[in-house]
């Protein structure tokens, strides 16, 4: 337990430096790139002095370095700034449209992980036969599909020719948000509300854009949980526990898929990062109001303080997963020790 | 793993199976998809085209203009007198109205707005700034504006968004309010036919019938506005019933095949939105007007209309677009469409050939007019280097970009578009080939001669007078090209089927309350 909390100190004391190194290159990335966000605020007609004391105001007519210096105090302070744009605290939107995304990142991660494992692991205990061939080739078509083009052929199919599921949007827009908004969690919010039609509305809502991340995420997760089984359905625990009668199922998807489940959960930490990644083209394409919209739109309008802000939470996001899972091989692998 | 699997299953049966379930009672609701945004909610600020139609929903203007015409009639003010000079108007305004929480609509409330206007110097303040020295009460429901000079134009003006009256109560005098929640209250709430009921930045603005509005109820109770990030979702959405209208701006092949579907009615209007080329023609290679006048010639409109748009826009030979008083089609008598010889003949004047050949970027931004921008980029080359002697570099930048660039002198043509402020020639012409609009717009064009015509058609009212000089201007054009006018904008509207009274005309003005759902 002790060598777990060391373990974990360090990887957290790890993370500063690497969100630093992020945001300093966020940061000069950001003021090298053409346009200025006092123009795209004030627009083309805005006096000259005006535009000066709006420089002024920010703190744009210092030099760079001075600039980021005063940010990163800001930051040691735990706080992320004002956007430049909007007269709002950077973390109202990250706090308004963070658990849209986490919602939508948590229920695609799932139905990749209910797809890609289960399939995985059927292929490989029916290894070369029709069936292990299809699923692998579902893999490798659905690792190749690209998340916005996939995402469109689920709306035309789901959306517009079976019209079973919406198209855009947490909600349906005759269901307020503004009635049942609480945690910014609609799935959460809408029980604790009380509100079940709001409740099926904001399920059905999740499915087309969690699904298709979930498709084309579980292309890698289908590819992986195959070979990893083939290897453990060679071990011999595997023969041992065969030649005493176990059924062949509790072989397979028991012992086997257990022990197959490291490099699974390695992979799961990395395409976290793929999925926040996902999540940005899949918002747009659904309307999804998240964070990766926000970024979208924010990088548009140059507010260089709530771009920095979302990049930070994004980079917080992945390292905390990265650590649940190395934290996680412990729990499933008894010999792994902190 | 699978009874997991199975509870989550069950899980999202249940709510999809609750979601099917009861409908509650409501209020007629039309639900309007755009890829729009909103910007600031401050009538001194904001200066784009859809938070302007959401203004114009939610306040009204002193004057306002009949659906779907540019007929000025009464709004807040029920008549108007100007002095013989044309420099001083008096407008008295209709009596006994109240804002929401109870506060007098007076000579007062419109005073305090202009001024606030004039204070705060946000985008569209010039609209007033250029053309209002002072604003005076004259008594309670009388106010009168001072002008610098006759301005044959001020009713159109007045009836443009920062003049809007606000309510001194809600609004904070010294600063540009964002956010709704930064009103006092918090709710957006005027004398127009709706308010504001929930505002969600690029997500929703859902609308509710304003119970103080003077005039006729809405007959749609609610609208709500969704924000979609992307164009094909929206048509997606439209073809779904997800939402009951769309505007603005979906792509041409969405266009072409929402337009055969017979569960979806298409309104086709014609626009005042105009698309045109600028030259920074001071200091670029653009400065001598005979290479303006061969690349004007090179043009051919008809061709990326079909290429780029699917035919769905109109060719248009003067930045006075089609519809509008004293427009003339100068540009196609004077100039033609893919004129190769004249342009060359040109070309050779200026000291170019086929061995010493034109070269220069044409710019573009990528999204501010949508993803047809590349593609037009694309065809305009296409037809410059038609000829021999022109080369042609396309070059491109996002919108905050560009306009540092065009500020910056750093690009020599530039691909631009216009919505009127107001509803005048001058909007068309001033903006660009007056010495000071010019500037703004990068174009940098000065000639003592132009800034007389302007001052002229600006400051008498005499429509056989502005008449004549609109069309010098226009035929001025062709000749010093400091823009070469391309295309004039078709709107689409796309309604289901069960929605009617879609009345935007040329004006652009969108009234939510002429819409009515069957």
């Amino acid at each position: 337990m002790k060598g777990l909390l060391r373990y974990a100190i360090t990887r957290i004391l790890l993370t500063i430096p690497m969100i630093f190194i992020l945001l300093t290159v966020v940061f000069l990335v950001l003021r090298v790139m053409p346009g200025d966000p006092v123009s795209a605020m004030l627009g083309a007609h805005a006096p000259e002095r005006v535009i000066e004391e709006k420089k002024e105001e920010l703190g744009l007519n210092k030099p760079i370095i001075i600039q980021y210096f005063e940010y990163l105090g800001q930051l040691a302070r735990f706080d992320l700034g004002e956007s430049m744009v909007l007269k709002q605290k950077v973390t109202d939107p990250i706090k308004e449209k963070l658990p849209a995304t986490i919602e939508l990142t948590l229920w695609g991660m799932f139905f990749t992980l209910a797809i890609g494992v289960p399939l995985g692991a059927y292929a490989a205990n029916k290894r070369r036969t029709g069936r292990d061939f299809g699923i692998r080739l579902y893999g490798n078509v659905a690792y190749c599909i690209p998340v916005y083009w996939m995402g469109l052929m689920m709306q035309l199919v789901f959306g517009v020719w079976l019209k079973w599921l919406p198209i855009a949007g947490r909600t349906s827009p005759r269901i307020m948000s503004s009635l049942f908004s609480n945690t910014g969690f609609y799935l959460i919010d809408t029980l604790l509300a009380g509100n079940l039609r709001a409740f099926g509305d904001v399920a059905v809502h999740l499915l087309l854009p969690s699904l298709t991340l979930g498709i084309v995420l579980s292309g890698v997760f289908v590819r992986l949980t195959r070979a990893n089984m083939l290897d453990v359905l060679k071990s011999d625990f595997i023969l041992a526990a065969r030649a005493r009668g176990v059924s062949e199922k509790l072989v397979v998807y028991k012992h086997g898929l257990k022990n197959a489940f490291i490099p699974i959960l390695t992979m799961l930490g990395l395409q976290f990062a793929i999925l926040l990644a996902g999540a940005v083209l899949t918002e747009t394409t659904f309307s999804w109001p998240g964070m990766g919209r926000l970024l979208m739109e924010r990088i548009y309008l140059r507010d260089y303080p709530t771009v920095q802000g979302v990049i930070v939470v994004f980079a917080i996001m992945v390292s905390v997963i990265s650590l649940l899972v190395d934290l996680l091989y412990a729990a499933v692998d008894p010999r792994v020790k902190y | 793993m699978k009874r997991t699997f199975i509870a989550v299953m069950l899980m999202l049966a249940l709510a999809a199976f609750s979601f099917a379930g009861g409908q509650v009672d409501e209020p007629t609701t039309l639900v309007y998809g755009t890829t729009e945004k909103v910007t600031d909610m401050d009538t001194a600020h904001a200066y784009d085209f859809h938070t302007w139609e959401i203004f114009q929903n939610i306040y009204q203007g002193l004057l306002a203009y009949t659906p779907g015409t540019t007929e000025l009639v009464p709004g807040l003010a029920e008549s108007y007198t100007a002095n013989a000079a044309g420099d001083e108007y008096v407008f008295k305004l209709r009596e006994g109205l109240t804002f929401t929480d109870g506060t007098p609509f007076n000579a007062e409330a419109v005073k305090w707005s202009i001024d606030r206007v004039i204070a705060l110097e946000g985008d569209p303040s010039w609209l007033v700034t250029d053309f209002v020295k002072a604003v005076e009460v004259v008594d309670e429901y009388r106010v009168k504006f001072i002008l610098p000079d006759s301005i044959a134009y001020f009713p159109s003006l007045v009836a443009t968004v920062p003049y809007f009256p606000l309510n001194p109560n809600v609004y904070p005098e010294d600063r540009i309010v964002r956010e709704p929640s930064e009103l006092v209250g918090g709710e957006l709430v005027g004398l127009g036919p709706y308010k504001v009921l929930s505002f969600k930045r690029d997500e929703e603005v859902v609308l509710e019938v304003n119970p103080d509005y003077y005039g006729p109820a809405p007959k749609v109770e609610r609208i709500i506005i969704r924000y979609f990030a992307d164009a094909t979702t929206m048509r997606l959405a439209i073809e779904a019933g997800e939402i009951d209208l769309a505007y603005k701006t979906l792509n041409p092949s969405d266009i072409k095949d929402l337009s055969t579907k017979s569960d979806i009615i298409t309104n086709q209007l014609q626009g005042p939105y105009i698309r045109y080329i600028c030259y920074e023609t001071s200091e670029s290679v653009f400065a001598d007007k005979r290479v303006r006048q061969a690349i004007s010639a090179l043009v051919n409109r008809q061709d990326f209309i079909d290429k780029v748009y699917l035919g769905q826009n109109s060719p248009l030979y003067s930045m006075v677009p089609m519809g509008m008083i004293y427009h003339t089609d100068d540009f196609k008598e004077a100039l033609g469409d893919g004129n190769i010889a004249l342009a060359e003949s040109l070309l050779i004047e200026a000291g170019y050939s086929a061995d010493n050949p034109f070269i220069f970027e044409l710019w573009y931004t990528p999204s501010h007019y949508g993803d047809t921008e590349v593609h037009l980029a694309e065809v305009l080359k296409d037809q410059f280097e038609k000829s021999d002697m022109v080369k042609v570099e396309i070059k491109s930048a996002e919108w905050a970009a560009y306009k540092d660039k065009w500020k910056g002198k750093e690009m020599p043509m530039y691909l631009l578009g216009w919505y009127p402020d107001y509803i005048d020639p001058d909007n068309y012409t001033a903006a660009f080939a007056g010495t000071s609009g010019s500037k703004g717009m990068g174009i940098n064009f000065s000639d003592p001669e132009w800034d007389a015509l302007f001052n002229e058609e600006q400051t008498n009212a005499d429509p056989a007078v502005r008449q004549a000089v609109f069309e010098t201007l226009q035929q001025k054009w062709t000749v010093d090209v400091p823009t070469t006018p391309l295309f004039q904008g078709n709107l689409y509207v796309f309604t289901s089927s069960n929605v009617s009274g879609v009345k935007i005309g040329p004006t652009l003005i969108f009234n939510y309350n002429q819409l009515e759902m069957k």
